[in-house]
């Protein structure tokens, strides 16, 4: 195993909870920040976060490294993130395993990468030179996606796989992510899973996507839906206790809501790994 | 087979151009062809900075109501984002506005903007030490003249010829909207924060004379010659000693140097 013992149940850090938070003792055992929200100069939204590190292990989840983007690494970015990193002492730093802008422009969305032999070497060493320049190892989430590249000569979860290994780097697998795209592109999610290199596996996303009939959009506004559940406690199967959070971005229920959807995430791992033995890692 | 920095560029020149010469490269389905799986891509990029563009201008876009869309696309239209945090997008809304001839017309608009961008800095520009007022007693009479003041850095000067903060107030908390009013000599404005809180006032000319100088790096005792030609010599040094505590009262000076 690369990867360190389970967190627990975590959420997503919202400013619409944080009051909630700070005024009670909701059971949640970690919470997961989204890294941009935090690099700011100053101000309240630091001091909160500076709060909630005193209660509650932090991880710091990022959406602006461009892991896959052939402009060059941001060297700013980087340094501001260091920074906020030196701060707050998170448990640790993801992002997520795709391009968001090139030639100086950023549009801040998850971009696929066609899946080629190219692109496996350019994000390797892409994800070499930040784990130098942060001085720590990071986590790379799948994305959902909408288009595939012709291009492609891996499946999604073979590229998953060679990037981690080859850069020794973790992942943060998104199984709400991985049951969207596969709906999407038409794939087995349960082949996306065996491919995956568990023992890298450090932390698990869970959410809510919508549902446009011929596809799945993955907009967080909705509480984890059957496939996802279903699709999770497979993971745990083949994976065993593994630290996991519920992401939710639009529609945000009050902070009660969401800890009794991750009470049924609890359950779900006690039930499945109660009941099953792990497979994969079990040797 | 393209290479991925011209397979970026070109998915790219779609989200930002809708220029055609991606879709050969993606995979469709009987289901989803590739135009609709890309459309997926076009639409939420616009919808992403315009929601941020909600977020750091509620009361322009409250004001605007539907319109604000219109604004919106038209500066997505425009704007390319180079910021790596989407809390930056919007900020050339204010120039934007003055500039573009749908909207010059209305200059409360570009005012608001200004005001709105100006106070969600205030709201996390970096922290700093607060003076206390007892620093002051401690500095030598013969240093007076020479003494010069770090500011806090959220403090921010404006100066408005409409009545923007009352509009701002109302359209983002219950009060009543005012009209809107023009006033020929701009009043001059400050924002602040103390303790997480940010807060704004109007000064007179000469407190805002006095206060630019300060924030230039002038020392006190070019201060008090500036105020000498507003208040006159005999009021200079009392208006001086008087803006300065209000200052140190109001938490908007860090440090002497």
């Amino acid at each position: 195993m690369l990867t360190r013992p389970s967190l627990g149940f975590g959420l997503g850090l919202r400013v619409d909870h944080y009051e909630a938070i700070l005024g009670g003792t909701p059971p949640v055992d970690w919470f997961e920040a989204l890294t941009e929200n935090y690099l700011v100069p100053g101000g309240k939204p630091l001091d909160y976060l500076q709060r909630f590190r005193e209660r509650y292990p932090i991880a710091l989840h990022g959406v602006s490294l461009s892991i896959g983007s052939t402009a060059p690494l941001n060297g700013e970015y980087l340094s501001q993130l260091r920074a906020l990193a030196d701060r707050i002492e998170p448990v640790w730093v993801s992002d997520h395993l795709c391009w968001t802008g090139t030639g100086g422009r950023n549009t801040h969305d998850l971009l696929p990468l066609p899946y080629t032999e190219e692109a496996l070497a350019h994000v390797v060493r892409r994800v070499q030179a930040v784990q130098e320049a942060l001085g720590r190892r990071i986590l790379l989430e799948n994305v959902s996606s909408y288009v595939a590249f012709r291009d492609s000569e891996l499946t999604e979860w073979e590229f998953l796989a060679e990037v981690a290994g080859r850069a020794d780097c973790l992942i943060l697998l998104d199984v709400n992510n991985i049951y969207v795209s596969s709906v999407n592109h038409g794939f087995d999610p349960l082949a996306y899973l065996a491919g995956v290199p568990l023992e890298r596996v450090q932390q698990i996303h869970l959410a809510g996507h919508e549902n446009h009939g011929d596809y799945l959009i993955d907009t967080h506004d909705h509480p984890v839906p059957d496939p996802v559940w279903a699709l999770y406690a497979e993971t745990l199967r083949r994976l065993g206790p593994v630290t996991t959070m519920i992401e939710r971005d639009a529609n945000i229920p009050p902070l009660e809501e969401l800890c009794a959807e991750l009470e049924a995430a609890r359950a779900l791992s006690a039930r499945t790994l109660a009941s099953a033995p792990r497979q994969a890692l079990a040797s | 087979m393209s290479s991925l920095n011209d397979l970026q560029a070109r998915f790219q020149a779609y989200l930002l151009r809708g220029t055609a010469g991606i879709e050969s490269e993606v995979e469709g389905s009987e289901r989803v062809s590739a135009a609709t799986r890309l459309g997926i891509y076009g639409n939420a990029y616009a919808a992403r900075l315009i929601e941020a563009m909600e977020s750091n201008y509620p009361a322009l876009a409250s004001l605007l109501d539907e319109d604000f869309q219109d604004l919106a696309q038209a500066y997505v239209a425009a704007h390319d984002s180079p910021f790596f945090s989407i809390r930056w997008y919007g900020d050339g809304l204010a120039d934007f506005l003055a500039r573009d001839e749908r909207y010059a017309e209305i200059p409360v608009l570009a005012e608001l903007a200004r005001w709105e961008w100006a106070l969600r800095a205030a709201f996390d520009a970096a922290d700093a030490p607060v003076l206390k007022a007892e620093a002051l007693a401690t500095v030598a009479p013969a240093a007076w003249a020479q003494l010069r003041f770090t500011f806090h850095p959220s403090v921010a000067r404006l100066a408005l010829h409409w009545n923007v903060p009352a509009l701002w107030q109302a359209l983002t908390g219950d009060a009543e909207r005012p009209e809107t009013t023009f006033s020929r000599a701009a009043v001059d404005r400050v924002i602040w924060r103390e303790d997480f809180t940010s807060y704004f006032r109007s000064l007179e000319p000469p407190e805002a004379r006095a206060l630019d100088g300060a924030l230039a790096g002038w020392p006190l005792g070019e201060l008090c010659e500036a105020l000498c030609e507003s208040v006159g010599e005999e009021r200079a040094p009392q208006a001086a000693a008087g803006y300065l505590r209000t200052w140190v009262g109001a938490g908007m000076i860090s440090a002497l140097r």
